[in-house]
């Protein structure tokens, strides 16, 4: 670890901005599509999820892993400063403990945002007797937005996601601005302050984008989007194996919200799929 | 610009000094208050001097003079870095007429928090020094034979240059680093000198080098005959405690007295501690 200090840091520094930073970016866009239909939302889901059962080895390589080691360093390197803000209350220092500050954030609200929409693992057993009783694993893929919309519903969810994001955002924005210091891409006083202009634009435009989402996600009208989605899964469904169809089962919100104003999946408009035996219906 | 210009026009007979004392290395600090009867264009090392001769707490207890260190007394050694006031900076160019204006209540005076206390305001900055070693802070020269002249700078490069070399190792920079944090050992019963120095050399070259030493790396690298060992440099500076603490918190720029780049300096560093590093890969 000490010896290899360089090497680790450079890929703490790195790893931030890929593949987590790019991966929240593009998260942060598709989640946003949401905006123009709940149908654009779901083909874009649809499209991630037509990696099909190698999709959690990329979600594992590619975002939890990096994430976490970023994470994991992240607090190595909290853990090795003495932040000084109120001695020299100058904006380069407020900006570290603000890095500190919005990466712990982060990564609490990450954990949780990942519990509370996935669940964390994809095992059955586990979604059903775990994740889900716990109030997590609420998005369901094949409902994108509708899922997406009733997880969200709550006013407390909302400001905590508000808070969370922006903090995100801000660690990125602020992170890709240190990090071309720390690799040397903007080395004059010059180009560090026009970096930082860009950094500043970046970070405002990815706020709007990801409060944008939120809000677009905890305005959908859930009844309307679940038709549309039930009527775009079944125009997948015909190109789809049992099996698949059969896995598919966790990724649908089959309606059975304890929420007496929507319907059960049999009065559903869309009810007529037939579910296989080994669903559970609860 | 003369500081009796600022001063105040119902300037105060006397000010109150606090002082973060301590008697010796490892021990407990306590604060002491003096009473410093008021003249014209003051510096806090004259303050020091009065409180010195004195040697009276304004309790009217006797106490042993309160140490500081100083010597050139225009901000060209660095000896007389402590905290006024809460900030880094050198005792012989705070001018009391202005610190005045800023803080009637008295003047604040506490040592350098990120070095060991030697005694009172005295601090040891063994650690800066060897972070100069460490980065090979200096041209390799020396020889039986007669090298001939140097290679020739060019005045664009002597004016990049000229900025770093003026830095006088007075430790503000890192005082004011987050990243920056205290290294202070004590000395083992039975421990050697030898031992003691090797094992404090060895702890200070496992943490951070500071931004000084990162900034005389970039110097000596661009320098013609410097170059030569610029590998050396870099090297030092990807090992344990290296570039790579730095958290870009910029701090050290901001209270450098000798207004160094040090931020250009470190993105610098960053960019051929990158190139070194890679290329190290791939020639191998
Ligand atoms: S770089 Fe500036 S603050 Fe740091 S030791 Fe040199 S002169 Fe002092
Ligand atoms: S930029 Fe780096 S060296 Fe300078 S104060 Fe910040 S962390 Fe310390
Ligand atoms: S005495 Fe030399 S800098 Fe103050």
């Amino acid at each position: 670890m000490t010896r290899n200090e360089f090497i680790i840091r450079r890929l703490h520094s790195l790893s931030g901005l890929v593949p987590v930073g790019a991966y929240m970016t593009v998260h942060l866009l598709t989640n946003a599509s949401v905006l123009d239909s709940p149908a654009t939302f779901q083909r874009n889901v649809n499209q991630i999820h037509s990696l099909g059962s190698v999709l959690w080895v990329v979600e594992w390589l590619f975002i939890f892993l990096p994430l976490l080691f970023h994470a994991v360093l992240g607090v190595v390197i909290i853990r090795g400063g003495l932040p000084n803000v109120s001695s020299y209350p100058l904006s380069g220092n407020v900006r570290y403990s603000l890095q500190r500050a919005s990466g712990m954030v982060a990564f609490f609200f990450i954990m949780w945002h990942v519990f509370h929409m996935h669940g964390w693992f994809h095992f059955d057993g586990y979604l059903k007797s775990v994740a889900e009783p716990l109030g997590g694993a609420q998005f369901k893929p094949y409902n994108a937005a509708s899922s997406a919309a009733q997880a969200l519903r709550s006013g407390a969810v909302q400001v905590l996601y508000a808070i969370g994001v922006l903090s995100c955002v801000f660690h990125l924005a602020n992170g890709i601005w240190t990090m071309g210091i720390t690799w040397g891409v903007w080395v004059s006083p010059a180009a560090q302050r026009r970096a930082n202009y860009a950094s500043i634009v970046f970070g405002v435009a990815m706020s709007i984008v990801g409060l944008g989402a939120l809000n677009g996600m905890s305005r959908v009208d859930v009844e309307k989007a679940r038709q549309i989605e039930d009527q775009i899964y079944d125009s997948l469904k015909g190109s789809k194996t049992p099996e698949e169809l059969e896995r598919d089962q966790h990724k649908r919100d089959l309606h059975r919200t304890a929420d007496a104003e929507h319907p059960t999946a049999e009065e559903s408009p869309t009810a007529d799929l037939v579910l296989p035996d080994t669903v559970p219906r609860r | 610009m003369t500081a009796s210009h600022q001063s105040p026009a119902d300037a105060p007979r006397t000010f109150d000094v606090r002082v973060l004392r301590q008697d010796g290395p490892g021990g407990a600090s306590y604060w002491e208050r003096h009473r410093v009867p008021y003249e014209h264009d003051m510096n806090v090392i004259s303050v020091l001097q009065r409180i010195a001769a004195q040697s009276r707490s304004v309790e009217g207890d006797e106490v042993a003079p309160v140490a500081w260190e100083c010597c050139c007394l225009e901000e060209v050694c660095g000896s007389c870095t402590m905290l006024v006031n809460g900030k880094v900076r050198q005792a012989c160019t705070a001018l009391v007429d202005r610190l005045l204006v800023d803080e009637p209540e008295g003047i604040e005076l506490r040592p350098m928090g990120k070095f060991p206390v030697v005694r009172d305001l005295v601090v040891e900055r063994q650690r800066m020094f060897r972070a100069l070693e460490k980065v090979r802070a200096w041209i390799d020269v020396d020889g039986y034979y007669d090298a001939g002249p140097g290679p020739r700078q060019s005045p664009e490069d002597q004016e990049v240059a000229y900025p770093l070399s003026q830095c006088m190792s007075c430790g503000c920079c890192l005082e004011a680093c987050p990243q920056y944090t205290k290294v202070e050992l004590t000395r083992d019963p039975g421990e050697s000198d030898a031992d003691f120095q090797a094992r404090q050399d060895q702890t200070y070259d496992s943490a951070f080098v500071g931004a000084h030493a990162i900034s005389q790396a970039v110097l000596f690298n661009s320098h013609p005959t410097g170059t030569y060992n610029a590998g050396k440099r870099l090297d030092a500076l990807t090992q344990e405690g290296g570039i790579q603490i730095c958290g870009n918190a910029q701090n050290c720029v901001a209270v450098c007295p000798k207004e160094i780049p040090l931020t250009t300096s470190i993105a610098k560093a960053g960019r051929q501690t990158t190139w070194h590093q890679l290329k190290k890969w791939f020639d191998q």
